[in-house]
């Protein structure tokens, strides 16, 4: 199924942005100049876990050039404290200050804020600092964390386990005992950060005469930001604006409220002077925001053929050290959407996530990555226990056309996706027969070729049902208006936070298509909230189903208006078939579409200037707003296929290719989805293979620059093929699914699953990720050993 | 991260320098690519009062041929050593190690004297100096010493350069007729510093070794020699069997400490992965089979 | 403001020459986006992994967080602001735009900078040379595929018509 249904959808244009970001124009937080702004710098605990007994800025307010040195105490009374307790069974409440007044939970907590005149000063002052630290035992293990007696993280929780949520549908113990086989399979991923190129930063601006406050951060969800800032600062909604002008990079962490960000607004009320804050490389990678950290068990009941009678998943999650976001939550997405695209309905899962003495963690594109290498790696398991083909153990499981709308046995209804098609192309594509062949050419000459697949079904936007039967609150919808401007352009605003997505580019797709103009008429703007209506912003992959979707709403609904207008001009009856294309109202005439004298301009400038003209009623102007919920949640889904070599002898992996089909429904900009799909599968590879948050048994942070935590180059990042379909969405505006995260889900499914089929021969289990020249070298030198030994 | 702050020399000559050097007020740190100790300031990992910066000295970068040995300034960058046709014939593995230095960008500032102060046990241009039995002349206001590679690496990030010393100039024997050479390296990621690094020489005449040297960068705290060690394999045929004996002598000479993150039986088992690898690269140089 | 070792510098900027005031250890992005306000320089890292702040300095590629400004006298600094002539963009930065090979564009300019260097000194790269060559440049949005292709054009661009 195409596209060939729109005009303006899915047409192939460049992007709208580029301009200035290829000629250095952009405008990110730090290039907003702000002549006089003090610069604020942090001061971070070296340590794990430590009581703070005092703070002592003499030396530092010494410097010259330094204004202020402010800590705990000094912020408990300008904020309030942030409550983290949604009223979901099984959650444990925080309470976190604006800074640590009591102890840090981890190295590189802040526990002061230097206030000087730019930031080398504030850097020389900070050092200087003296905090005098009664050391805590640290706590930097998930087991160790739910061990009896271990150091507690938060002293307000009786332990350090922050939720823990299990259910069970139908009977998957019966299922175990009925079963040829039960095959259990762990894995293990590891600790990771997001590591936008843009750093962290802001600038506050209190304007004391209005009594206002003006906030350049770079962020994904401006509204909703907004209302948690002017709460925790006590101050009324109207009296904030966020501006979040170019952000580069988000993927995640660019949502929440950080204390950083708090101080500084703080900061720059009580002195009454501007304040800025550039976060660096250092704190960003040791003190922002990580994610993934996640042990997982699965068990699946099979019977003699490979097919599912049970499943069973159990998680353990590493939290870090705070709550700022709800700890229940993003590994309940993967239990919750786990089975995918196949087809069992007894299924259990027990899931704990508890806290650590790390950075608290946050949601990082595809929070629910670890889905699907679960499910695949799962049924790669079951095939190789039962001496089958993982081709044909996922084609006997996988759903059937005809078996949509599929309830999951969680509640998910699964409808209008494409699970054997993507994966039927996938395989097709990379010649799946041809492999198994050199495969096995290949063992024979001790050669290590593997092949992974891996197929996603990407929960992309969720509505506000979905949220209240999770029990969380807040809201999915969107918000958006368009206006049209007496000259005959286009402008139009939706609540989501860019963060180089290219909306610009696709929101303009879809205001083209719902009002019949070219993409050239209309302007997007976002990311002001004085000017952006208040909507949920950016996260997830809701930009195209919440954000397109009401603008497609918003735009038909200004074209049906604009054309009441043109009947009424052109003096014709209800019945006379009329639109609008490329800026001209049309009529049809028998089969064919006609231009009519009136253009988008004409009707335009009737509407501004000449109202009395307009028919019986209409108020004047051109001005038009939306509000839309989605669906539940709605459902992309894609099949990815890696294939790799391992180097026995070093352990190290090459990708040799790379393919995926996917299948993201209706796509308003093919080249921005192109663009998502690559960075997203670049993120997964990356992922898997170098990025490693690494703490030692005492906290430390070892990975606190680009020289450790690696993150993959041009070198390491094969080319990939993509294979498109759309298969549209029943109950979205033109049937808009989105997409961003399911290549990074796909990616690391893919690529693991395709490392354990190659070393599969040599008995090797791949059970934990990175996939480090190291692990896999130890693998198989122990492997080869054993082999040797029963040989 | 902004570096503590400092005092700014320019050096405008040789002389100029190694007074600046020797004036002695608050430590001094000499400035040339900064690709290595910029980081360090900006970490404040490094603290120094004083930097001499080296960079107009444009006559402390050059290569020249002085019959048995290539003479070359500390301020040669990366990429000059990689492309220059003059090293390529006389002094190849010293031109091949060069092309493997970080990437494009880092190649164009890093220069050969910076690299070898900073010492890192990994790094190249150090593996190269040590494996060939470079020469290097250290000058000070008031003296000149030439020390053999081998005694200038000290430990990890540690040479015998005084604080008021520079590199003048470095001496690298020239490859001999029948020589070919080959420096393989094996890191996380396209020229991130080698986990393990190998580089040798070989002289093949008649199908028999005539002559090799070897040293393998990585597993010990300074480049190691192993030419000495692997002189009972001269004189043979290299067939399969023989890379692999060379190989398994690297491998139980190699050593390497453990380490939480690199376990050393992996850097064992890299070095002598790395050795196969090199020998046969430079029997295909040798024999011409290869450019 | 402290005036501890403020040196006044001239520095040569885009063909332009600037009289700065700065300490020896401020740094050369730092000076470019704060003292010139050409903001286009980024910084992404602060110990030249990253690549965002490459400019070009007597027509090399430098990273400007491991410089400091007070090197730069004598030397002609050519940052993005001066790659576009008259809103014009180069062969490279328009195929880069056609390639998609930009998406949050913090990157860009470093890459741009790189790249222009880079195939005046390299015209015909393979794209195993392109891709060591963009090996110093981190992107985290792109999976670096449409710079790839956007470089490979624009070389082939550049040597067809000169």
């Amino acid at each position: 199924m195409g596209q060939e249904n729109f005009h303006y959808i899915g047409q192939h244009a460049p992007r709208k942005e580029d301009y200035r970001f290829l000629t250095g124009q952009g405008r990110y937080v730090d290039d907003v100049e702000v002549p006089g702004a003090l610069h604020a710098c942090f001061v971070r605990s070296p340590h794990a876990h430590a009581r703070i007994k005092s703070i002592d800025p003499g030396l530092a307010l010494k410097i010259d050039g330094v204004v202020a040195v402010f800590t705990g105490q000094d912020l408990a009374q300008w904020t309030t404290r942030q409550r983290m307790a949604p009223p979901i069974e099984g959650l444990q409440p925080m309470e976190m200050d604006a800074l640590p007044i009591d102890k840090v939970r981890f190295q590189g907590d802040p526990v002061a804020c230097v206030i000087a005149c730019d930031r080398y000063v504030a850097e020389d002052a900070a050092e200087l600092v003296q905090v005098d630290y009664e050391l805590l035992p640290a706590v930097t293990d998930m087991w160790q964390a739910m061990a009896p007696g271990s150091p507690r993280v938060d002293d307000a929780l009786p332990s350090n386990l922050l939720s823990h949520q299990q259910a069970s549908f139908g009977d998957p113990s019966a299922r175990k005992r009925e079963a040829y086989r039960v095959v259990e399979s762990t894995f293990s991923m590891h600790r990771q950060t997001h590591l936008p190129i843009e750093t962290r930063g802001c600038v506050a601006l209190w304007d004391a005469g209005r009594s206002h406050l003006t906030f350049h951060v770079g962020n994904q969800v401006p509204h909703p930001y907004r209302t948690t800032l002017a709460a925790r600062l006590r101050l009324a909604e109207s009296q904030v604006t966020i501006i979040s002008q170019d952000v580069g990079g988000g993927f995640g962490q660019k949502i929440a409220l950080y204390r950083e960000e708090l101080v500084v607004a703080a900061a720059a009320r009580q002195l009454g002077q501007a304040v800025r804050w550039r976060e660096d490389r250092m704190e960003n990678l040791l003190a922002s925001s990580q994610a993934r950290e996640d042990f997982c068990r699965t068990r699946a009941a099979v019977d003699a053929d490979g097919k599912l009678l049970g499943l069973e998943l159990e998680i353990v999650e590493d939290f870090g050290a705070y709550s700022f976001y709800p700890g229940n939550y993003l590994a309940r997405v993967v239990a919750m959407i786990l089975t995918g695209p196949y087809k069992v309905q007894d299924y259990s899962y027990d899931v704990r996530v508890v806290l650590s003495n790390k950075v608290a963690n946050g949601p990082m594109r595809a929070p629910m990555a670890i889905t699907s290498w679960l499910m695949e790696g799962t049924l790669d398991a079951v095939a190789r226990a039962l001496g089958q083909d993982p081709l044909a153990v996922r084609r006997l499981n996988m759903l059937s056309a005809h078996e949509y709308p599929y309830s999951m046995a969680t509640g998910e209804v699964l409808e209008d996706i494409t699970p054997r098609q993507t994966l039927d192309a996938a395989v097709e594509a990379i010649d799946y027969d041809s492999f198994r062949r050199s495969q096995k050419a290949s063992l024979a000459q001790s050669r290590y070729l593997g092949l992974g697949i891996c197929t996603v079904v990407e929960s992309t936007t969720y509505g506000s049902k979905f949220y209240k039967s999770a029990g969380i609150p807040g809201s999915g919808h969107e918000a958006a208006w368009i206006r049209i401007e007496p000259s005959g352009v286009v402008n139009a605003s939706v609540g989501l936070g860019p963060t180089g997505q290219g909306y610009e580019t696709s929101l303009s797709h879809a205001v083209a298509e719902g009002l019949g103009v070219p993409l050239t008429q209309v302007r997007v703007l976002l990311g002001n909230t004085d000017i952006a209506p208040y909507g949920m912003g950016s996260r997830g992959a809701r930009g195209g189903t919440a954000g397109g979707g009401t603008l497609v709403l918003c735009a038909r609904q200004a074209q049906s208006h604009v054309l009441a207008i043109a009947r009424h001009q052109l003096g014709l009856a209800e019945d006379v078939p009329l639109r609008m294309l490329d800026a001209r109202v049309q009529r049809k005439q028998e089969d064919d579409w006609q231009d009519t004298r009136l253009s988008l301009a004409d009707i335009a400038r009737q509407a501004y200037l000449d109202p009395t003209s307009l028919p019986a009623g209409m108020s004047p102007g051109l001005e038009f707003h939306q509000t839309y919920d989605p669906p539940p949640m709605t459902y992309s889904n894609s099949t990815h296929v890696c294939e790799v070599e391992v180097m026995a002898e070093t352990g190290a992996v090459h990708i040799r290719r790379y393919v995926v089909a996917e299948d993201c429904g209706t796509v308003l900009s093919p080249v921005v989805v192109e663009g998502q799909q690559l960075g997203a599968i670049a993120m997964g590879l990356s992922g898997t293979l170098f990025e490693h948050v690494e703490y030692d048994a005492n906290g430390q942070n070892l990975t606190g620059t680009l020289a450790d935590y690696l993150v993959a180059t041009a070198c390491e990042l094969p080319h990939i093929q993509i294979l498109s379909m759309h298969t549209p969405n029943r109950r979205t505006p033109a049937g808009i699914k989105g997409m961003a995260e399911g290549g990074v889900m796909g990616a690391i499914g893919a690529l693991s699953n395709a490392v354990a089929d190659a070393l599969a021969p040599l008995g090797v289990k791949v059970e934990k990720q990175p996939l480090t020249p190291m692990y896999l070298r130890a693998l198989i030198r122990a492997a080869t050993v054993s082999n040797k030994e029963t040989a | 991260m902004k570096p503590a702050a400092f005092d700014y020399w320019r050096a405008e000559s040789i002389e100029d320098a190694l007074s600046q050097l020797a004036s002695g007020e608050g430590e001094a740190k000499v400035l040339a690519g900064g690709q290595s100790l910029g980081p360090m300031l900006n970490m404040r990992l490094a603290t120094p009062q004083r930097l001499i910066d080296l960079n107009d000295l444009s006559e402390l970068a050059y290569i020249r041929d002085q019959g048995d040995t290539l003479e070359v300034g500390p301020l040669t960058r990366h990429h000059q050593l990689a492309q220059s046709p003059l090293l390529r014939r006389r002094c190849p593995l010293l031109a091949r190690a060069s092309q493997t230095i970080g990437h494009y960008a880092i190649r164009q500032r890093g220069t050969l004297g910076g690299s070898l102060a900073h010492a890192d046990p990994a790094a190249q241009l150090p593996l190269v100096a040590v494996t060939l039995g470079a020469g290097l002349e250290l000058q000070s206001a008031r003296s000149r010493r030439t020390v053999p590679a081998q005694e200038f690496f000290v430990s990890a990030m540690n040479t015998s350069l005084a604080p008021d010393e520079i590199i003048r100039s470095v001496r690298f024997p020239a490859a001999t007729e029948h020589e070919a050479e080959a420096f393989e390296i094996f890191s996380r990621r396209h020229g991130d510093f080698a986990i393990v690094a190998v580089a040798c020489t070989l002289a093949l005449r008649d199908e028999r070794v005539m002559g090799i040297r070897l040293g393998v960068g990585g597993v010990h705290a300074t480049p190691l020699n192993l030419s000495a060690h692997l002189q009972g394999f001269v004189g043979r045929q290299p067939n399969m069997a023989w890379i692999s004996d060379v190989a398994q002598a690297v491998q139980d000479l190699a050593n390497p400490a453990e380490d939480s993150r690199i376990p050393a039986d992996y850097r064992q088992d890299l070095a002598g992965s790395l050795t196969r690898q090199a020998l046969a690269s430079a029997l295909q140089r040798a024999r011409g089979d290869a450019g | 403001m402290s005036e501890t070792g403020l040196r006044e510098l001239t520095l040569t900027v885009n063909g332009r020459n600037h009289a700065v005031r700065a300490q020896p250890r401020k740094l050369l992005a730092d000076v470019l986006r704060e003292d010139l306000r050409l903001t286009g320089t980024h910084v992404g890292c602060e110990h030249g992994v990253c690549g965002a702040c490459t400019v070009l300095v007597d027509g090399q590629p430098l990273r400007s967080c491991l410089t400091y400004a007070v090197q730069m006298e004598g030397h002609e600094v050519s940052t993005i602001e001066s790659v576009a002539t008259k809103g014009r963009l180069s062969v490279l930065q328009q195929a880069l735009h056609e390639a998609h090979g930009l998406q949050c564009g913090f990157c860009t300019p470093g890459i741009v900078m790189t790249f222009e260097a880079f195939l005046r000194q390299h015209p015909d790269p393979s794209e195993a040379e392109v891709r060591e060559a963009l090996a110093g440049n981190l992107c985290r949005c792109t999976g670096y595929q449409g710079i790839v292709l956007a470089i490979l054009r624009a070389a082939q661009q550049m040597r067809t018509e000169p």
